[in-house]
């Protein structure tokens, strides 16, 4: 038993990462309405940016911050650049120009800081026993950024005006532009958060693995999984969805085996799909 | 007489091409071309550069003794980038617009396994550094024009299992990367494993682009083993053996040198690589051939020779081709030179190392090139055996402490 409650664990915690991943992609689907492939690059570019601004600092926290920062800025440059001028044409323009960008973002990481794999530099800590379950103090720290970064997603999205404005926009634009709401303002806001949520997401994924340029665009398809599975253009499903597929994935292992723990996530998106296309929380799509 | 428009045509036609023909096959008679194609930037960019300037380095040398069977090199450098698609794209450049007629030094077993079809397609030699067992044989070998001057995965495999009895280990159990090169390495040491009587008790075969191995780990840890045995690369195995540490097993480890190097110890810290075992392919060092590389080597790279065993195998690729064209004579086409290779390469010639030695010997009978990589001896599939050597991680450096012969 002991070993099934170590491998949901860890597959919370790879779900978390991969949630916020999803998430980051959500939320630019609710109101962009698009796919951006650009999104895993981001994530890339936000762990990058982090070790530069930890090694020049000295602290992890003000690289991180320096991290999202970059992740962020540089998505809301993606917007003004290239989705703004996409934004009266079909989606599939905006997803095409997205895998441009993430092309163009993934290439001048490779220059500016080589293909060589990086590291944060963090001691690497033996595990605390709990009634003899092992528990990873980084894993339960990356689970607490993760979980803080939803809670904080979500504050702002429910809590704040820009927040109801944005969910506006998400469930009918042209109600959203009757009703006086600028959408200019909430594209801003809408790429700034979803750049910082990929930047986080990058950042942990950092910490929990290496740091290469191709890192992001790899975990690209799980987190589309994610989006999709949990009702596409739903945060809370997002991340939900994320969690289930990284439970399901690790323990299913023992009897999958390995090389097919990935194919079988995708098994479990197909079989709820069926069942409910719109996703796990999603509203029915012909009401968009 | 029936003299129609077709023939006319046709005649017309023969009579403007022959020219032109001629002219090619006297161009082909003057030089012989190589396409260089090495893995510059990307993951094999700490060898690339040096792998390419010693192919440089050693066609001019066969240019200045006065070139191979009347034939000078000309050399087309390209960069694989270290991925199969850049490398296929480069390789199609080489073969469609230079007319190369070998392409040497490809790194990895996947841009290897992508360009062997080009090479056979167009019938030219493919010379290359990668390990998968796939590019001995058919489909991938079907017309022995590929040589291999790595070490296969399988013979990897073997130096590993010497390696574990030599130290001891009991119940080995195995990780690999699921690709050609990281089963290979695994599967290799499972069957000398074996051999030896001895039995392993967990594989485990990994996806890659994971965020954690744990569930892999967790799998293979349950059967107490007292060494695991990796074919895995560099990403993959700091994720590994990070989680393996905070696992607080003491297991040791067995790793191939192309991810047990010093950027793994610098990523994981050096309590968690103590007592790491590197396993690695070694040049011919103490060898003729190799003073020769290696001077070459500190000329054009300002480093020791021994700093890239990959660089060898080029510089070892040139010579070995250089000295089957000269043994097979002024305008020989590549079936002709293929016969020539392990003639030229293989024992019972008269033992040569450098192309200008080599050149001499030939005009007295057969000779034994012995490379700077290795004593360079080709079996049937056109693969060579070189010497391994295990170097153990103590206190953060990587120390070699013993050579293992297979």
């Amino acid at each position: 038993m002991i070993p099934f409650i170590e491998l949901a664990l860890n597959g919370i915690v790879s779900g978390l990462v991969i949630g916020l991943a999803a998430l980051s992609i959500t939320l630019v689907f609710g109101v962009a309405r698009f796919p951006n492939a650009a999104t895993g690059d981001v994530m890339s570019l936000g762990a990058f940016a982090a070790l530069a601004g930890a090694s020049a600092s000295g602290t992890l926290l003000i690289g991180g911050v320096f991290g999202i920062a970059v992740a962020a800025f540089v998505s809301l440059a993606c917007y003004f650049l290239v989705f703004q001028k996409l934004s009266s044409r079909p989606p599939v323009a905006s997803l095409l120009a997205s895998i441009g960008v993430a092309f163009v973002i993934r290439a001048v990481m490779g220059v500016v800081f080589g293909h060589q794999q990086k590291v944060f530099d963090l001691p690497l800590a033996r595990p605390w026993r709990v009634l003899d379950i092992r528990f990873h103090p980084t894993d339960l720290k990356i689970s607490l950024a993760a979980l803080a970064t939803l809670v904080a997603v979500f504050l702002i999205l429910h809590a704040t005006p820009i927040g109801r404005r944005m969910r506006a926009v998400a469930d009918d634009p042209s109600l959203a532009r009757v009703s006086g709401i600028s959408p200019r303002r909430i594209m801003v806001a809408l790429w700034l958060l979803s750049g910082a949520v990929a930047g986080i997401a990058g950042i942990l994924v950092g910490i929990k693995t290496v740091v290469t340029p191709e890192m992001g665009w790899d975990l690209l398809l799980p987190a589309f999984a994610a989006a999709i599975f949990g009702g596409i253009g739903h945060p809370v499903g997002a991340v939900v969805a994320g969690v289930i597929l990284g439970i399901v994935q690790e323990v299913a292992t023992p009897f999958v085996g390995f090389t097919y723990k990935i194919a079988l996530s995708f098994a479990v998106l197909l079989a709820v799909l069926l069942i409910r296309p719109k996703g796990l929380f999603g509203t029915v799509a012909g009401a968009r | 007489m029936n003299l129609t428009r077709r023939t006319t045509l046709q005649s017309l036609a023969a009579a403007a091409l022959a020219p032109a023909l001629g002219g090619q096959a006297f161009a082909q008679g003057a030089t012989f071309r190589i396409g260089a194609l090495n893995p510059v930037t990307g993951a094999g960019s700490p060898y690339g550069s040096g792998m390419q300037k010693m192919i440089l380095a050693a066609a001019e040398m066969v240019n200045a003794a006065g070139g191979a069977g009347g034939r000078k090199f000309e050399v087309f450098a390209e960069d694989t980038q270290t991925t199969p698609q850049a490398a296929v794209l480069a390789a199609k450049k080489l073969i469609e617009v230079n007319k190369v007629q070998a392409v040497v030094g490809t790194w990895s077993s996947g841009i290897s396994l992508a360009v062997i079809p080009l090479t056979n397609d167009a019938n030219i030699f493919l010379m290359n550094t990668s390990g998968a067992p796939a590019l001995s044989v058919p489909p991938a070998n079907a017309k022995g024009l590929s040589y291999r001057f790595q070490a296969t995965n399988d013979r990897f495999g073997r130096a590993f299992a010497e390696l574990c009895e030599k130290e001891g280990f009991k119940r080995p159990a195995t990780m690999a990367f699921n690709n050609a090169s990281g089963i290979g390495n695994t599967e290799g040491f499972k069957k000398a494993w074996e051999k030896k009587g001895g039995k392993v008790v967990a594989n485990v075969v990994y996806e890659p682009n994971q965020t954690s191995y744990r569930a892999e780990l967790q799998k293979v840890l349950a059967e107490k083993p007292d060494v695991i045995v990796t074919g895995s690369y560099l990403g993959d195995t700091t994720i590994i053996l990070r989680e393996w540490f905070q696992t607080g097993e003491t297991t040791k480890w067995v790793i191939p040198a192309w991810a047990a190097n010093p950027q793994l110890v610098k990523a994981i810290g050096n309590e968690a690589a103590e007592g790491l075992f590197a396993v690695d392919s070694i040049s011919n060092e103490g060898s003729p051939a190799f003073s020769a590389y290696d001077a070459a080597y500190q000329k054009a790279m300002n480093q020791p020779g021994l700093s890239n065993v990959y660089a060898a195998m080029t510089w070892d690729m040139v010579v070995t081709l250089a000295l089957a064209m000269e043994a097979a004579g002024p305008n020989a086409d590549i079936a002709a030179i293929n016969k020539k290779i392990r003639e030229v390469a293989n024992p019972d010639g008269a033992k040569v190392s450098t192309f200008a030695e080599g050149k001499e010997a030939l005009k007295k009978g057969k000779i034994n090139y012995e490379g700077a990589s290795s004593v360079l001896d080709f079996d049937e599939f056109g693969d060579v055996t070189p010497d391994f050597s295990v170097s153990r991680v103590e206190k953060g450096e990587i120390k070699r402490k013993y050579l293992v012969k297979i």
